[in-house]
């Protein structure tokens, strides 16, 4: 904690020292508020148009959770069923590399004609963009599980079963929570990308009609608060890291590496 | 119970021809040593043991019963301490009960923990802990296996000279109490003298049984019988039977 308020400094005044460029120059060019607000304007609109974008948030964070929740856990059951069953790795591994290349901005009206404009397209939108992260993941850390932990396993007789649960998968959570902090901030953008799509609400909306009517205050409004909501998501699943790989930060004495990848 | 016995036992992987005829027995309660040159294919009689890889002819048995190929039937300490750094010694010392299925029995593993010095350690992570007690805690997971037979792979091999005496003497102390049958490879001469009943002598690739010597001292054996006539003479001829 100490540590995080002397180091935090740094990033935070290159933070203010980016905005108070922004807003000299703005001003001294002149530049007009509907090209480029300055963050003066942007605060204000944060402030005083408070009501109009709150009751998007509750929306927008209902829709993003619902979507990372099941993205999540599809990505680690596809992770847990590749990793188990080798034929269906050969089988499917080229199919999920495949759809991470269609562009979701593309497949978006696409689910929209097969599911209409309810809850579900949006859902599948952020499952497909939060489920890879966290597939991946899973699958390097079953894959790099260390050789003598290992090797005392199966010399003692454990069952493929056993070594899962006892050796591969609690040594997967630390790459499987990068995957997850990844899916966290991806699935704020993924609702946001389809809730442009057609929505009567959420962040991703009021952006839209901000955008429309030229009022760019408001678009830089709802880029702040993606940010601060992917910061939260990011900042959940740190703190649940933190109790989970608690065994990590006892000691501080690394010994021994090569767990510590 | 936990007599094992190999007879005539062979192994080659493609060209590599590794073990021949490989003929030894420990008995209950018995501390019998492997020695041979590095590369002479000691852990390879381990995997068959452990029935990681099935010998191309002989037998392996345990108490009457064959148990070529087939997994679960003894202990074992590997060279590295391979802790579980997610879980705490008392969890660590449980693991080895937890993998064969047996109750566990609390009270056994904290007098183990205790008989190991790491009381007050129950719940700290390996990574807390100095080389020679991860050592002592690998080996308290091993006994505390149900399995009667513990095969020990070069365990202290990575400790510095001063922790390895120190830990023969605490194995020699804790393997009095508890008495069960031990499989011990190393390549440390006076290691094997110090802890063993029996010595097997093995030779270079292909291995084979050079010579069997039973180790004369009594127990309990203290530090000094390192430096003893007796103990050096053994020492000089396994020396010279390994060399040539």
């Amino acid at each position: 904690m100490k540590s995080s308020i002397t180091k935090g400094w740094r990033p935070l005044l290159v933070l203010i020292l980016l905005l108070v460029i922004w807003e000299g120059a703005a001003r001294l060019f002149d530049i007009p508020a509907w090209l480029l607000p300055l963050p003066t304007q942007i605060a204000a609109e944060a402030f005083t148009g408070y009501s109009l974008y709150t009751p998007h948030i509750m929306s927008t964070i209902t829709l993003s959770a619902t979507g990372y929740l099941v993205g999540i856990t599809v990505g680690i059951v596809v992770a847990i069923l590749l990793f188990r069953i080798p034929f269906l790795q050969q089988a499917f591994y080229p199919l999920l590399i495949l759809s991470q290349n269609i562009p979701v901005i593309v497949l978006a009206p696409l689910l929209v004609i097969w599911f209409g404009f309810g809850m579900l397209p949006k859902v599948i939108v952020i499952v497909l963009v939060c489920f890879f992260p966290v597939t991946i993941a899973a699958l390097d850390g079953f894959r790099q599980t260390d050789r003598d932990m290992l090797y005392y396993l199966k010399m003692i007789g454990a069952s493929n079963r056993q070594i899962f649960w006892k050796l591969q998968w609690p040594h997967s959570l630390p790459s499987l929570f990068s995957g997850l902090k990844i899916a966290a901030t991806y699935s704020v953008m993924g609702a946001v990308i389809s809730e442009w799509l057609g929505a009567n609400k959420g962040i991703g909306v009021y952006m839209t009609l901000a955008s429309s009517s030229f009022k760019t205050d408001r678009v830089f409004v709802a880029i702040l608060l993606i940010m601060i909501l992917s910061l939260t998501y990011f900042g959940i699943i740190l703190a649940v890291e933190k109790i989970a790989l608690r065994w990590r930060s006892q000691g501080g004495k690394v010994s021994d590496g090569s767990t510590h990848s | 119970m936990g007599q094992l016995i190999l007879e005539n036992l062979s192994k080659s992987y493609g060209q590599n021809h590794v073990l021949q005829d490989i003929t030894l027995s420990v008995k209950e309660g018995e501390f019998v040593s492997i020695v041979g040159p590095s590369g002479s294919g000691k852990s390879t009689i381990f995997q068959l043991i452990g029935g990681l890889y099935t010998p191309d002819s002989g037998t392996i048995s345990l108490d009457g019963s064959v148990l070529n190929n087939s997994r679960g039937h003894i202990s074992y300490m590997p060279q590295s301490p391979a802790l579980f750094p997610w879980r705490s010694v008392l969890q660590n010392v449980e693991l080895s009960a937890e993998i064969a299925g047996t109750k566990q029995d609390r009270t056994k593993t904290l007098e183990l923990i205790k008989s190991a010095g790491l009381t007050g350690y129950e719940d700290a992570y390996p990574n807390e802990l100095s080389g020679g007690m991860k050592q002592r805690v690998s080996f308290i997971r091993s006994l505390n296996a149900p399995q009667s037979i513990i095969c020990l792979d070069e365990p202290f091999s990575a400790l510095d000279e001063f922790t390895r005496l120190e830990m023969q003497q605490w194995l020699l102390s804790i393997w009095e109490t508890y008495k069960k049958s031990i499989l011990f490879i190393t390549h440390d001469i006076d290691e094997a003298l110090f802890l063993s009943d029996r010595i097997i002598v093995l030779s270079d690739k292909p291995a084979i049984v050079k010579k069997e010597i039973t180790v004369p001292f009594d127990r309990p054996r203290s530090e000094e019988l390192l430096m003893s006539d007796p103990f050096l003479i053994l020492k000089r001829k396994i020396y010279n039977l390994l060399r040539g």
